[in-house]
């Protein structure tokens, strides 16, 4: 039984542990041929503290910081939100397919079951941590880059026990709820929150200590690389482990199971309430029901606001007084960065609070936030209520397949806007908090231009979704392009023979002609724009003409 | 114009690779009948279904709803009919009212007395979340998410499945009001006994092939049942065998089973003449046998 649970679980889902772990290896790869190609000397110029945010050991050299670059950050992120998921889909996930009650049909008790789901997040992130192993070592022989001294098995096992950690937190939290999305969405956000954090805070004197009560912080400040495996820090982590199994066993056992799952939202306790009946009823009632558009920007009301406020408040309004609580000998060593260096980490030069906010916001945060949501959103459009089952039944009332495709691309752009605006708003506000004066019309050509690119990557999933009628698919291959789209953007102007390239990729025409301080790029807009038009466009026909997949 | 068929194919075919699933169908179904698709599990009822609905597009073939073609016409048709998908799921998060309400949007609005009429007769409750009803409560929401538009054409995908009996029957009584109006309804099931209730006429699909497009009565005359005999002596089974439409004849003791597609009077005749019969239990044939004795037809001819 054990065995069984556990190898049905994994067999679901190892694919895509493959395919990301895969692509993570070839990023590898990729990484340590560009910076192999490059002057590495001004790494060891750099502050402590700075070199540690940037997962950048004191002799730098090409193999370490390909492997911090890639590995410490993409990889390490990728192989937890795996964990994540399998994680999360374990118990709550069966509850929501409703299976979890034929699955305790059979003569064994629900530790067992979770037991078993346990062992196969732990497979799953062993299997890639394994695969990146193999890259990470098969790399550098390929590309005859020397790396003595730099301990790959270390830090993919930090990795692999990292991974696990969230995977628990996430099972732990869904066998408590009963809700995958709560345990996804509460564990990613203490994932993405702790990496921000440890990247953040030992910037700011007087704050190092905190980044101490991160999990993150165990994965990567102690770093494996260079000092292989710190057995303190892994056990730290591994005594996480123990106590969010043990929490995950108790939760499970005490709770009534769901047969599936209906989420209580708070709209729905307020139409229960005689007081707020009135008034409920408008919101959730009548008016969530009057369009398509708006009952597909309703099922992410949640996601939206989380990810919109986390934006505003940490990404946006936090960072502009902590901006000027920065050491001053690292805003002047950061002078001292070449071009291509400050490319890598989203082209911020923290010397100017644009430069700051580039690196820390617009940088990463700010594409993956608006991403989070135009993906999910394009994803789940059709192929969500395919998978449903609810599409024949939508479709049976008299509206064409165009019109609903075109109904929900509203809905995606109306959310993704919804972030991007936070995110302009957010930042400006910081900016006039921290007194950093920066161009507020710049500010405002920045965020729509991470929101055009948002909502080019989401109408890839919502072309993929409507084409092939498959949400897994519409999610990860919207991802997995722009990872390696990130990852081309900010590498290969590092090289002077494949910088030409870089304009194949989107992220180009997100941040290459630094508008926060040079304003609008209509062109790089207009390409963004075009692309999403066309890509919609592309949905559209390609629903019309297919099949419509039946329930399951 | 009076219309002559209100669903018609021709030549209808379906494939999914290898898979036929829907093989040269013709079929025209008439204004103001019940029309009742047969078909064991897998015989192609819900491809036919949703091939006409435009979900799924034909290999070969057209079809037409209510004088429109079923692909190019399609907004426009389903504008005119209500639809009970099989296997019906909606949206778990959504009450009956919001749902209902949410397609009667769709539609442009909807008579939401007669929604109201519609859930008392099938006794639904609408305020309840659709996750959290019974699925045969479920199946009381598609019911009336289909009839709440006074559609021309009901096309249902076995829709009594978790009705109670008493439901069943009430959901018999709108269908055939349905039809009285004047509208059409085509119902697919795969048991004989629904369809024998409620419909004018029946279809019969196997492997994607329609077998037979028959009246009900004429089929009832034709379906073959099970039927046990219980003597209060020993009976000699050569009596059975040699009578007209009795086959398959096994004889224990005082027990006789047999398969019997004709007359029952003169079979009691038969069993009457010759012995005292205790007890008689008759079942309905299942459709598997009925299908068989069509093939049996076909082969003959």
């Amino acid at each position: 039984m054990l065995a069984t649970v556990a190898t049905k679980t994994f067999r679901d889902r190892w694919k895509g542990a493959v395919i990301g772990s895969v692509t993570l290896g070839l990023l590898l790869i990729f990484g340590m041929a560009v910076y192999r190609d490059i002057d590495l000397s001004v790494y060891t110029s750099l502050p402590e503290a700075l070199r540690a945010m940037m997962n950048i050991p004191a002799d730098a050299d090409v193999g370490s910081i390909a492997y911090g670059a890639i590995y410490g950050s993409y990889g390490a992120l990728t192989l937890a939100a795996l964990a994540i998921s399998s994680g999360a889909a374990s118990i709550a996930g069966e509850e929501r397919k409703g299976t979890i009650g034929l699955l305790l049909g059979n003569p064994k008790s629900r530790t067992h079951v979770l037991v078993s789901k346990a062992i196969s997040v732990v497979l799953l992130a062993a299997i890639g941590a394994l695969i990146m192993l193999a890259a990470g070592l098969a790399a550098p022989s390929m590309l005859s880059v020397d790396i003595t001294g730099i301990h790959v098995g270390a830090l993919m096992f930090h990795m692999f026990v990292n991974a696990v950690f969230y995977g628990f937190l996430a099972l732990a939290i869904g066998g408590w709820t009963g809700s995958g999305a709560t345990a996804s969405g509460v564990t990613g956000g203490v994932m993405v929150l702790s990496f921000i954090g440890v990247g953040l805070l030992p910037v700011v004197s007087g704050l190092e200590d905190i980044s101490k009560v991160l999990p993150w912080h165990y994965f990567n400040q102690s770093q494996p690389t260079i000092n292989g495996v710190d057995w303190g820090h892994i056990g730290v982590l591994f005594a996480g482990i123990v106590v969010l199994f043990a929490a995950g066993l108790v939760g499970v056992n005490r709770r009534d199971l769901k047969s599936a799952t209906v989420g209580v939202a708070l709209i729905d306790r307020l139409r229960e309430n005689r007081i707020t009946q009135t008034v409920a009823e408008r919101l959730a009632g009548s008016a969530r029901v009057s369009h398509i558009w708006v009952k597909t920007a309703s099922e992410h009301q949640g996601l939206v606001l989380i990810t919109a406020l986390t934006m505003f408040l940490i990404m946006g309004v936090l960072l502009g007084p902590m901006y000027s609580m920065i050491d001053e000998l690292m805003l002047s060593a950061m002078d001292q960065f070449p071009e291509t260096v400050l490319a890598l980490f989203g082209g911020g030069d923290m010397s100017t609070p644009e430069g700051w906010y580039q690196l820390e916001t617009f940088g990463m945060m700010a594409p993956i936030a608006v991403m989070v949501v135009t993906i999910a959103i394009g994803a789940r459009a059709l192929a969500g209520e395919e998978a449903h089952g609810t599409m024949g039944l939508l479709l049976a009332n008299p509206i064409s397949r165009s019109n609903v495709v075109l109904q929900k691309t509203f809905a995606m752009v109306l959310h993704g806007s919804i972030v991007g605006f936070s995110i302009f708003a957010g930042v400006a506000l910081g900016s006039v908090l921290g007194g950093l004066g920066m161009n507020i019309g710049n500010i405002a050509a920045t965020s729509a231009l991470v929101t055009l690119l948002g909502l080019m990557f989401g109408a890839l999933a919502l072309a993929l979704s409507a084409g092939a009628g498959r949400v897994k698919v519409a999610v990860f291959v919207p991802i997995g392009a722009a990872l390696v789209s990130h990852v081309a953007t900010s590498f290969l102007p590092l090289s002077e023979n494949l910088a030409g390239y870089a304009k194949w990729s989107p992220f180009h025409y997100y941040l290459s002609s630094d508008p926060l301080n040079n304003g609008m790029p209509w062109g790089h807009a207009a390409v963004l724009s075009a692309l999403a038009l066309a890509l919609v466009a592309l949905a559209v026909v390609l629903f019309d003409r297919r099949d419509l997949r039946q329930t399951g | 114009m009076a219309l002559e068929s209100a669903i018609h194919a021709e030549g209808l075919t379906k494939h999914y690779g290898d898979v036929r699933a829907l093989v040269d169908l013709d079929l025209d179904v008439y204004p103001g009948e019940v029309f009742g698709f047969l078909g064991p599990n897998g015989a192609g009822k819900t491809t036919m279904i949703r091939t006409i609905l435009d979900e799924i597009r034909p290999t070969a073939g057209t079809a037409s709803i209510l004088g429109l073609d079923s692909h190019e016409s399609s907004v426009e048709i389903r504008d005119h009919i209500g639809y009970v998908p099989g296997d019906l799921t909606m949206y778990p998060n959504l009450t009956g009212k919001d749902t209902l309400t949410y397609f009667a949007n769709l539609r442009g609005g909807v008579d939401w007395d007669h929604v109201d009429t519609l859930a008392e007769r099938l006794g639904s409750d609408l305020t309840k979340k659709i996750g959290d009803l019974s699925s045969g409560n479920r199946q009381k929401i598609g019911l009336i998410q289909a009839f709440m538009n006074r559609p021309e054409l009901l096309i249902m995908d076995e829709p009594s499945s978790g009705l109670d009996p008493l439901v069943q029957r009430e959901f018999q009584t709108m269908m055939r009001e349905v039809v009285a109006d004047g509208g059409t309804v085509f119902l697919s099931s795969h048991t004989l006994s629904e369809v024998q209730r409620v419909a004018d006429r029946v279809g019969i699909i196997r492997k994607g092939k329609l077998i037979v497009v028959e009246t009900v009565a004429d089929l009832r005359s034709k379906a073959v049942r099970r039927v046990e005999l219980r003597f209060d002596t020993e009976v000699d089974s050569s009596v059975f065998e040699t009578f007209p439409g009795v086959r398959d004849v096994v004889v224990n003791n005082h027990h006789v089973v047999m398969s019997f597609d004709g007359q029952m009077e003169s079979l009691l005749e038969l069993a009457t003449s010759r012995y005292t019969l205790e007890d008689i239990t008759t079942q309905e044939a299942d459709l598997e046998e009925i299908f068989l004795t069509y093939y049996r037809d076909v082969d003959g001819s």
